[in-house]
């Protein structure tokens, strides 16, 4: 990849921030608030990708993060009056805390134990969650809303129930993220994980301590999380014990899987792909899962490379 | 009530819980000893017998006739299905263990809300097939859960048979253990790997039909029995029936103890927990040095 | 004797996997600069040994020495900054990856110095090593190329140039001949020579063609020990090794 094809990439990835700066000028109301939340939801899958599709090592434990920043932010709000800004900084460093005490743990085992392992430390996790619901008030969840100070901009005060603190908040951080994501997946740490997924032993015998950076990512990959997890807590004002269930783990590798594993832009197609699917679902029938269901078996099945990734493969493999 | 019989109430029902546990995990376990895959659908083959055992009590005159009925008509429906999911799923991505793990969640999402649509979102109960009341002198027991625990019994007795005296047992032995070897020895892969699919499914169908009446049928009562299946297995063992059966028993109980004295929430920590600490503990992962 | 240390040294290795000894009390002793050959019949734990030698395998009881220095609990990857670089008998590559990304994986170890170093580097420098390395066995226009889309005895050039992007200075090839045609096999017997002249080479064969051919001295194995050790033209006549080849 040499200067000049790092910057043509860069400049699609910051084409496609643009539109989705422009749109929030011809959205409908409806889809104005959504699309704010695909983006959040997006940087969540942006996290869970670089650990499945750059490193190789699928969890089903993500939900566990996503909220360690979502508690991070909104316990720190609601019982001690911190700031959006100190927030967000609590609910990452959350999760990256415990991205890095579970990689410790879990990072002996690989492919199906790991697997489980996550599956188990998140159940537990989301089992704690409930258990202590003096606190964190369990399934019901808290608001945000009225505990959380505006944010204050030069001499205004913007409140964060107006759509566009949600909108270009969601779009800042999933621009983060986004841009993060490329950096690494360019970067020669990108390399070394892209090669350990491809042949670990392999990239050790080439001079790579495999284990630290199959922690590197998962650290990487639980902030991120974490951060999606806070600022959703902060930006739509809610924080529950449902974003700690199994769903909510098996959400990002199905977004994930639908748009393209291993492709920087993959998880957002992905994510607003299943979003409107499944929104559109819940309006015929209560068992609106189905649709992830059936995606996951069609997927998996016929298309286990996405969107991108089948797009990638058969005419543009300059793709990221 | 004191100690004393608090104590051996949870007892009791713990070793209730224990037995339909061991009929449960055993399925899972026989599937992953044999295939070496992990099917999350594995509860809702559970849901589906209990579903099932609802509709045919629903169908037929006395409760007895129902059990009777669904005994032999929920394994049988929920094992064709295990059947065809074997045929047209995890037969085409040729068991690739990642793979079959999303899949295998596919098909729970599928089952479980296919159920949620037919038969709707509301708990129903099923009247047991028998009722008396074992009178101890602090609490009366349910008969009916003594029952349950002599049929899982038996269950548990006739697969052990067909592992050790028939020659699809004999197969599905040889094929856990080195499944290259048996297929030179002329042992049909496909055919034992898709019977030990169906088997799993009839077990947990068969555990769900005992349970109904104690528990009610529900569209979301799978997850539990999976996430209990999945200790008892890990914990166990793949494939064999004695580790099952200890393991079975160790959850069961503990988890009947720590229910009553303290909070289901907290046993269910305790033991995801316990599970993930012995697969990053064990050497050999999951897999691993366990031969049956 | 030698007065120069040697390169790379082994005392008494031993590795016994459950019952079976693999490696039985081992002592060999590399120069530097040498072309060696190990030979021996199958089973005869060439493969462990070297395994043992570039830290994929531990040790049962033993020491290894390189330039002096003890490295047996050293990890490969350490190892493979020292200098140690191993091809394997299986062809190992990044099958879903282009040739250039194969190579360039180990051409950017050396350049991954520091916490800067590893987040971004300049890309030419790495084009430059990796360009040199597949020109040099002649892969310079399949760069672009999907390394499972190579023929065979291309994929073992490949990891011939991924081993010299490495910097290798004791360089270790697993039966690297094996699948190949005879005019590869002549391209290959060029390349070792060219790389000799800069590193160490240890080389495990069974080509005997080859071994006469490349190798300045010889080491036979046979069932885990040393059998014979000298120059090709007098392990040809060792009776011991003739026993060990033919009197199976």
């Amino acid at each position: 990849m040499s200067g000049r094809g790092a910057a043509r990439l860069l400049a699609l990835h910051l084409a496609v921030l643009a539109l989705l700066f422009l749109a929030q000028f011809a959205l409908p109301a409806y889809h104005h608030t959504n699309v704010a939340r695909i983006m959040v939801l997006a940087a969540y899958a942006v996290g869970y990708n670089i650990l499945l599709g750059y490193t190789g090592l699928m969890s089903l434990g993500h939900a566990m993060f996503f909220a360690a920043g979502m508690y991070g932010a909104g316990l720190p709000v609601y019982y001690l009056g911190f700031g959006a800004a100190s927030a967000l900084g609590a609910g990452i460093a959350a999760g990256v805390v415990l991205a890095a005490l579970f990689g410790l743990m879990a990072l002996r085992t690989s492919g199906v134990s790991f697997l489980i392992v996550s599956l188990m430390f998140a159940q537990a996790f989301y089992l704690a969650s409930l258990y202590f619901n003096e606190i964190t008030l369990g399934d019901q969840g808290f608001i945000l809303s009225d505990r959380l100070a505006p944010l204050s901009v030069g001499d205004a005060s913007v409140g964060f129930h107006e759509p566009a603190v949600k909108y270009n908040g969601a779009l800042l951080l999933f621009a983060a993220c986004l841009l993060l994501g490329l950096g690494l997946r360019l970067s020669p740490i990108g390399r070394v994980l892209i090669a350990i997924r491809e042949n670990e032993e392999r990239a050790r015998l080439l001079g790579y301590d495999s284990y630290r950076y199959k922690l590197l990512s998962l650290v990487v990959s639980g902030g991120v999380a974490a951060a999606a997890g806070a600022s959703y807590a902060l930006l739509f004002s809610y924080a529950g014990s449902t974003f700690a269930s199994i769903l909510f783990s098996i959400y990002p590798l199905l977004w994930t899987l639908l748009g393209g594993v291993g492709t920087t832009l993959g998880p957002l197609i992905g994510t607003g792909l299943m979003f409107y699917l499944v929104d559109v679902a819940s309006g015929f029938t209560s068992a609106y899962l189905l649709v992830v269901g059936v995606a996951l078996v069609v997927l998996i099945l016929w298309f286990p490379q996405g969107i991108l990734g089948t797009i990638r493969a058969r005419w543009l493999p300059w793709l990221p | 009530m004191s100690f004393g019989p608090h104590l051996f109430l949870a007892l009791l029902e713990g070793t209730v819980t224990a037995f339909v546990l061991a009929v449960t995990a055993l399925g899972l376990s026989l599937v992953f000893g044999v295939m070496r895959i992990v099917n999350v659908a594995h509860g809702e083959f559970f849901m589906l017998g209990a579903v099932l055992a609802w509709f045919c009590a629903s169908l037929v005159g006395t409760p007895i006739a129902g059990f009777l009925f669904a005994m032999i008509a929920a394994p049988a429906v929920v094992g064709a299905l295990a059947l065809a999911a074997d045929r047209l799923i995890l037969r085409r991505i040729e068991y690739h263990p990642e793979g079959t793990i999303v899949a295998t969640i596919g098909l729970l999402y599928i089952l479980q809300q296919a159920v949620l649509t037919l038969y709707g979102p509301d708990a129903r109960p099923v009247s047991p097939p028998v009722y008396f009341t074992l009178t101890f002198p602090w609490f009366g027991y349910s008969g009916y859960k003594l029952v349950v625990a002599a049929i899982s019994a038996l269950l548990l007795a006739a697969v052990w048979w067909l592992l050790t005296r028939t020659t699809l047992g004999l197969y599905m032995r040889a094929a856990q253990q080195d499944l290259e070897m048996a297929q030179a020895f002329g042992v049909p892969a496909r055919r034992v790997y898709a019977t030990v699919f169906a088997l799993g499914a009839m077990l947990a169908a068969a555990a769900g039909v005992l349970v109904v009446p104690i528990q009610q049928a529900h569209y979301l009562m799978g997850l539990d029995p999976l996430l209990l299946s999945f200790i008892v297995v890990i914990i166990g063992g793949l494939g064999s029936v004695k580790g099952t059966l200890v393991a079975a028993f160790v959850v069961g109980i503990s988890d009947g103890v720590v229910s009553v004295f303290f909070s289901p929430t907290l046993a269910k920590i305790v033991a995801t927990l316990l599970v993930a600490g012995v697969l990053v503990v064990r050497p050999g992962g999951l897999f691993g040095g366990d031969r049956a | 004797m030698a007065a120069v240390a040697p390169l790379l040294e082994t005392e008494a290795l031993c590795k016994r996997f459950g019952g079976l000894t693999a490696v039985s009390d081992v002592s060999l002793r590399l120069a530097e600069g040498e072309i060696r050959a190990i030979i021996g019949p199958n089973g005869a734990g060439k493969t462990t040994l070297v395994g043992i030698v570039c830290g994929r395998l531990e040790p049962t009881s033993g020491r290894v020495l390189y330039r002096g220095r003890e490295i047996t609990a050293m990890r490969p990857w350490e190892r493979l900054v020292q200098g140690i670089v191993y091809t394997f008998q299986v062809t190992s590559i990044f099958k879903g990856l282009s040739c250039y990304e194969n190579v360039a994986l180990p051409a950017q170890r050396r350049l991954m110095q520091g916490i800067a170093g590893r987040l971004a580097l300049d890309e030419r420098a790495i084009e430059a090593r990796v360009g040199a390395a597949l020109e040099a066995v002649g892969l310079a226009d399949q760069a672009e190329r999907r390394a499972d889309a190579l023929a065979y005895g291309h994929q073992r050039l490949l990891e011939l140039a991924m081993a010299l992007a490495a910097e290798p200075q004791l360089l270790i090839l697993d039966e690297p001949t094996q699948g190949l045609a005879e005019s590869e096999i002549e391209r290959f017997c060029e390349l070792v020579r060219a790389i000799a002249r800069r590193a160490t080479v240890l080389l495990i064969e069974h080509n005997m063609s080859v071994v006469l051919d490349l190798a300045e001295r010889v080491t036979v194995m046979d069932a885990g020990a040393i059998i014979a050790e000298g120059t090709p033209a007098q392990i040809e006549r060792d009776p011991a090794v003739q026993k060990a080849y033919l009197g199976r």
